[in-house]
C-alpha cells in the first residue's frame, strides 16, 4: 500500500540522485538538444512489443552505466521511461528559455519529471576585422542551459543543490565560450554527430543513439556524463572544463549518510554555525589521504590544519598550534565537514563518556564488521561494541591494567567508532527545579520556565559585569578557587557590598519562594558556594553542560561537581548527547 | 489560507490575438512581463498537452494543465485554454496539482457537452466561477459549485502526508488524541474491529490475537492510522525495560504546552496534579541500566501521583525519552554450526520474543549463559 522505501539504502540514496542531465542551446539556428545523459539505444527491445515494433527508444536491459542493484535497475528503467515520453525536440523546446529567464534559477516540473537548471546568456566580444588571431567562426549560439531531471519528490534542498551545480558548469561555460568560443566548438561537433547518425538511420535503417556516439569526441559530453555517474554515487563532482576550468561541487545528501538517512544540509548548517571552541575537528580519513586529495593550489592553512589536527585537541587549541585565527579554523572545520571529510566531536578525554548509537549498525553480517577486523585483528566489532552498551568512560573503557600499547590501541579503536557513527557522547546537563511551595498548592512558580524570568538579560555577561563593578583584584580573588573562608568582607550575613549585589542578583531572576528555598540549603550560608551558585545559575536550565561550563567559568570538574552536589535538593541532573553535534552521530530522521 | 493560492487565472488561444490571459482572479495579477516569459509553457505545443505544468518565474509558480480540443468547428480547426493557478515560488505546490487537473476535466467536459467556453454567453460565467474557488479554496480547501443543470465542480485540497514507516508486530500504537474524539463509523470495518484493542499497551499481535483479525491486516489497518496522525507507536511496555532521556527531555521546561499536556497525562486519575519537579525528576531518572522497576523503587514518592506507565508512554510519543533495546549477537562460533540467523544484532529482543514466542526472561536465561553471545544496547 505504501513504499516500502526503508530497507534498502540504495533507495533512498535514489531520491538525491538525478534522472538525467540534458545540455540544449538557443541561437540563430532554434532551439537544439545538444546531448543528454543517459541515452537510450536499440539492442533489444522489451519483450511487450513485437518483433516489427523498432522503438528507438526501447532500451538495453543491460544498463548503460546504470548501476545494476536488484531493484534498483528496474527503478532507474521506469525513470528513463518517464523521460522516454519527452522527445528531442519537445526538450529544446521547453528547456531552451526565451532570454528573460537567463541568469536565474529554473524549474519546471511537467507531470512526474522535474526539471532544474540555469539558463545563461551567451555575451560575444565584438570581431575585429584586424585581428591576427586564428579565424574565428561567427558564434550563432544567444543562450544555453545545462538541466538536470529529478525525480518528482526530489527534496527542495536538493533540487537547491542541483540548480547551484548547474550554475556553476554555466559559469565555467561562460567564461570558456568568452576567451575560446569553447561551447559553441563543443556544439558543432555535437550537433556534426547527430546529424551523421540520423543520416545512417535512413540509409541502413540501423536505429542508433547520436548521443553515444558524441562521447568519445566531445569532452563537455564527457564531463556532463561524469557529473551525472557522480551525482549517482559518491556525490562528489569534480570536473576540468575545457580541461582547464575547476568546477567542484559536493551533493551534501549523498556525502552525510548515515545508514539509510541523510543529514539535511540545514541542519549540517545550523550545528555548524553552534560550535564553540571546545570542539574538536576528527577527520574521517587519514592525514595522508586527506592532504593527497586536495587541489595543487588549495590554501596553505588548510594544510597546516589537517597536518596539526587531532582527535584529542580542541579548536582553540588547534588555532595555537597550527599558527591561525580562530574564525579561520572554523571556516576551515566548517568546509572539512561540508565536504563529509570531517565531523565536529568533543575531544577525546578520560572523563568523556561514550554509549552506543542508536542508529549504530551493530549486524554481525554488516561490512564495518568486516572494516574492523582488517583494521584491528583479533577483535570483533560486536564484542567491542558491547561493552559500550553502557555508559562507560573513556578511562573504563581504556583498562589501565593494560599495557600502554594496547591502551592506545582502544583508543584508536573508540576514534575508528566515532568515525564510523558507531557512539554518542554523553553529557551531564542542570536544571534548576526548586520543590514547590506547600502553602500554596495553587502556586505555580515553579511551573514557569525559568528562561521566561531571566527575560532579556544577556547571559553571555562575564561574571565581573554582574557584580556591578568591583575592582579586578577583587573579582579575581572572589572568584579564585584557593580563596578561604575566612576572609573578612565574605562573613556570612555580612554586609559587604559584594554580598548584597550578589543577594541582587538572585532576586531579579527567581521567585521569593525559590530565592527563599535556596537561601535555606546549608551549603547556601557559606558565601563564597552561594556566589558561585548565582554565577552560574543562568546555565541550570538544562542547556549547558558541565564541558560547556567549565569552559566558559575556566572551572575544574571537581570544584563544579562539588558544587552541583552540595545544591542537589534544588537540581536535576541528567544525562544525553549534545543536540548540536549530535546530528553526526545519530541524524534525525 | 488553506491552500496559498493568489490568483487562477484562464488563458486561451485567440484565432488572431494568440495566446493570452482571458480572465484572471484577481485582476491584473499576472503582469504582462510575467505572461511573455512563461506562455509557453501555458497554452503548449501538442506534446504537451494534458500534462500537469508547474513553472517557476519571477518569484511566482504557475501550475496549469494545458488542454486542446480538435473540432472543425473552431477557428484553426483547435481549442486550445488552459485553467491554471498561481502562487508564491517558495509555496508547496504538489496537493494543488490534482485540484488543476480535475478543473482542466471539468471545463473540457463541458466544452464537449454544450460548448460552454467556446460560446461568449456562457464563457464569462468562468469569471464568478473562478471568484468562488479562489475564495473557498483559500477558505476551506474545498469547493461545491454547481455550473449548469448537469454539471457540479467538486474540490478538495488533499494534503499529502509523508509515508508513514512500517508497522512491526511488536509495536504499540496509541492514540495521538483523546480516544473519545474519535469517529467510528468514518473507518472502515477492520479498523473499527481493532479499535477497542488500542490502549497504548497492546502490541499488534496481541490486537491481531485478540480482535480476530488477521495480522497483516491489523498492521496494515495501523499504518493507515499512522498515516494520517491518529496514532504513534511505541514500544511495548514492560518494568524490565530501560529508558533514557534525549534531549527533547529538556522541553518539558521550555515548553509551557509540552508542560500542561505532560502534567494532565500522567496524573494518576482522582490524585492531586503532579508537580513538573517530581516528573522531571522521573524522567531524568531514567538511564541506561535502570529499569522501571528500579525507577519505582528508587522514586516512590514522586510516583504517589503520577502513574508510571502513562509517565513513559508520554515520553515516548513526544520522545522526551528513547528505549533502550536489547540485541543479542552470536559471535563465536564454530565452523559446523549454522550461521545465526535471529542473534545478528539485526533483532532486538521484543522482535526475538514477538516471533518466537519465548517470554524475556526465558531469552535472557537462555543468553545469559551463552559465553558466545554478547548483548548489544541500544
Amino acid at each position: 500500500m505504501y513504499s516500502q522505501s526503508q530497507n534498502s539504502v540504495y533507495k533512498s540514496g535514489d531520491k538525491t540522485s538525478p534522472i538525467s542531465v540534458i545540455l540544449v542551446s538557443s541561437g540563430s539556428r532554434g532551439n537544439k538538444l545538444l546531448f543528454r545523459y543517459p541515452f537510450q539505444r536499440v539492442a533489444e527491445y522489451p519483450s511487450s512489443l513485437t518483433a516489427k515494433q523498432r522503438n528507438p527508444y526501447a532500451l538495453n536491459t543491460a544498463g548503460d552505466g546504470l548501476e545494476d542493484q536488484d531493484g534498483d535497475s528496474r527503478y532507474k528503467l521506469c525513470l528513463i521511461f518517464l523521460l522516454k515520453r519527452f522527445s528531442d525536440i519537445i526538450l529544446s523546446t521547453i528547456l531552451a528559455t526565451k532570454s528573460d529567464m537567463c541568469g536565474k534559477k529554473f524549474e519546471l516540473k511537467i507531470d512526474n519529471v522535474r526539471f532544474v537548471g540555469h539558463p545563461t546568456l551567451l555575451q560575444h566580444p565584438p570581431v575585429s576585422k584586424t585581428d591576427p588571431s586564428p579565424k574565428r567562426e561567427m558564434p550563432t549560439m544567444i543562450l544555453f542551459n545545462v538541466v538536470f531531471a529529478l525525480r518528482t519528490n526530489a527534496d527542495p534542498s536538493v533540487i537547491s543543490c542541483m540548480h547551484n551545480l548547474s550554475r556553476r558548469i554555466a559559469i565555467a561555460l561562460q567564461h570558456e565560450e568568452r576567451r575560446c568560443q569553447y561551447l559553441t566548438r563543443e556544439a558543432k561537433l555535437m550537433l556534426a554527430a547527430q546529424d551523421e547518425i540520423t543520416t545512417m538511420t535512413e540509409m541502413d535503417g540501423s536505429p542508433q543513439s547520436p548521443f553515444r556516439q558524441i562521447l568519445p569526441k566531445c569532452k563537455l559530453a564527457r564531463d556532463l556524463k561524469e557529473a551525472y555517474d557522480s551525482l549517482c554515487t559518491t556525490g562528489v563532482v569534480r570536473l576540468h572544463i575545457n580541461n582547464w576550468l575547476e568546477v567542484s561541487f559536493c551533493l551534501p545528501h549523498k556525502i552525510h549518510r548515515i545508514g539509510s538517512n541523510y543529514i539535511p544540509p540545514e541542519a549540517l548548517e545550523r550545528s555548524l554555525k553552534a560550535i564553540r571552541p571546545y570542539h574538536a575537528l576528527l577527520l574521517l580519513e587519514s592525514e595522508k589521504a586527506l592532504l593527497s586529495q586536495l587541489p595543487l593550489d588549495c590554501s596553505p592553512a588548510m594544510v597546516r590544519l589537517i597536518k596539526t589536527s587531532s582527535a584529542m585537541k580542541n579548536l582553540q587549541q588547534l588555532a595555537q598550534d597550527a599558527d591561525l585565527a580562530l574564525l579561520q579554523i572554523f571556516q576551515i572545520a566548517a568546509h572539512l565537514v561540508y565536504w563529509g571529510k570531517a565531523i565536529i566531536i568533543y575531544p577525546l578525554c578520560e572523563n568523556n563518556v561514550y554509549m552506543l548509537s542508536p542508529h549504530a549498525n551493530i549486524s554481525l553480517y554488516s561490512p564495518l564488521a568486516e572494516h574492523f577486523t582488517q583494521h584491528f585483528p583479533g577483535y570483533d566489532l560486536p564484542s567491542m561494541l558491547a561493552k559500550f552498551s553502557l555508559p562507560v568512560s573513556l578511562a573504563e573503557f581504556r583498562n589501565p591494567l593494560e599495557a600502554p600499547a594496547q591502551e592506545a590501541y582502544l583508543i584508536q579503536m573508540v576514534v575508528w567508532m566515532l568515525q564510523h557513527h558507531l557512539l554518542i557522547q554523553l553529557h551531564t546537563y542542570v536544571c534548576l527545579l526548586v520543590p514547590p511551595s506547600e502553602e500554596e498548592p495553587g502556586l505555580r512558580d515553579e511551573d514557569l520556565p525559568l528562561a521566561a524570568r531571566v527575560g532579556g538579560r544577556s547571559l553571555s555577561t562575564p561574571s565581573a559585569l554582574s557584580f556591578g563593578s568591583p575592582t579586578s583584584s577583587d573579582d579575581m580573588t572572589l572568584t579564585s578557587p584557593s580563596m578561604d573562608n575566612s576572609s573578612a568582607e565574605l562573613l556570612p550575613g555580612g554586609d559587604s557590598p559584594l554580598n548584597k549585589r550578589m543577594t541582587e542578583t538572585l532576586l531579579a531572576s527567581l521567585s521569593e519562594h525559590e530565592r527563599q528555598v535556596i537561601l535555606n540549603i546549608p551549603a547556601a550560608q557559606n558565601p563564597e558556594d552561594l556566589r558561585m551558585f548565582a554565577r552560574l545559575l543562568h546555565y541550570f536550565r538544562g542547556h549547558h553542560h558541565l564541558e560547556e561550563i567549565m569552559y566558559n567559568e575556566n572551572m575544574r570538574r571537581s570544584q563544579l561537581k562539588t558544587l552541583l552536589d552540595k545544591f542537589r535538593s534544588v537540581l536535576v541532573v541528567t544525562n544525553h548527547e549534545d543536540p548540536i553535534i549530535s546530528i553526526f552521530q545519530s541524524p534525525m530522521e | 489560507n488553506v491552500s496559498s493560492c493568489e490568483c487562477i487565472f484562464f488563458s486561451e488561444f485567440h484565432p488572431t490575438l494568440g495566446p493570452k490571459i482571458t480572465y484572471q482572479v484577481p485582476e491584473e495579477y499576472i503582469s504582462r512581463e510575467l505572461f511573455d516569459t512563461v506562455q509557453v509553457y501555458i497554452i503548449t505545443k501538442p506534446e504537451l498537452q494534458n500534462k500537469l505544468i508547474t513553472v517557476t518565474a519571477m518569484g511566482k509558480k504557475l501550475i496549469g494543465c494545458p488542454v486542446c480540443i480538435e473540432h472543425k468547428k473552431y477557428s484553426r480547426n483547435a481549442l486550445l485554454f488552459n485553467l491554471g493557478l498561481v502562487c508564491d515560488a517558495q509555496t508547496n505546490t504538489c496537493a494543488l496539482e490534482p485540484i488543476v487537473k480535475k478543473l482542466s476535466g471539468y471545463l473540457t467536459t463541458l466544452e464537449l457537452e454544450s460548448g460552454f467556453i467556446s460560446k461568449e454567453e456562457s464563457k464569462h460565467k468562468l469569471l464568478p466561477i473562478m471568484s468562488t474557488l479562489l475564495e473557498e479554496l483559500n477558505a476551506t480547501g474545498a469547493c461545491t459549485l454547481p455550473i449548469d443543470e448537469s454539471n457540479t465542480i467538486h474540490l478538495k485540497l488533499i494534503q499529502l502526508r509523508k509515508d508513514p514507516p512500517i508497522v512491526q508486530e511488536y509495536d504499540v500504537p496509541v492514540f495521538t488524541q483523546c480516544k473519545d474524539h474519535f469517529i467510528k463509523s468514518q473507518w472502515d470495518l477492520t479498523t473499527q474491529q481493532i479499535l477497542p484493542y488500542i490502549d497504548g499497551f497492546r502490541h499488534i499481535q496481541k490486537i491481531s490475537a485478540e480482535a480476530d483479525v488477521e495480522l497483516n491486516l491489523v498492521r496494515i489497518a495501523v499504518q493507515n492510522l499512522l498515516y494520517y496522525g491518529v496514532v504513534t507507536l511505541v514500544s511495548i511496555f514492560q518494568y524490565s525495560n530501560v529508558y533514557c532521556t534525549t534531549p527533547k527531555v529538556q522541553s518539558l521546561i521550555d515548553d509551557k504546552s509540552i508542560q500542561e499536556e505532560c502534567l494532565n497525562y500522567v496524573t494518576k486519575q482522582g490524585h492531586k496534579r503532579a508537580s513538573l519537579r517530581d516528573v522531571f525528576q522521573l524522567y531524568c531518572g531514567l538511564s541506561p541500566g535502570t529499569t522501571v522497576r528500579d525507577l519505582c523503587s528508587r522514586y516512590s514518592l514522586q510516583l504517589q501521583n503520577v502513574d508510571e506507565r502513562r509517565l513513559i508512554q508520554f515520553g515516548l510519543m513526544k520522545s522526551l525519552i528513547r528505549r533502550l533495546q536489547k540485541y543479542p549477537v552470536k559471535v563465536i562460533r564454530d565452523e559446523r554450526s549454522r550461521p545465526p540467523r535471529l542473534y545478528t544484532g539485526c533483532h532486538s529482543y521484543d522482535e526475538i520474543c514477538c516471533k518466537t514466542g519465548i517470554t524475556y526472561k526465558e531469552l535472557d536465561e537462555r543468553l545469559e549463559n551463552d559465553s558466545n553471545i554478547v548483548i548489544c544496547w541500544k
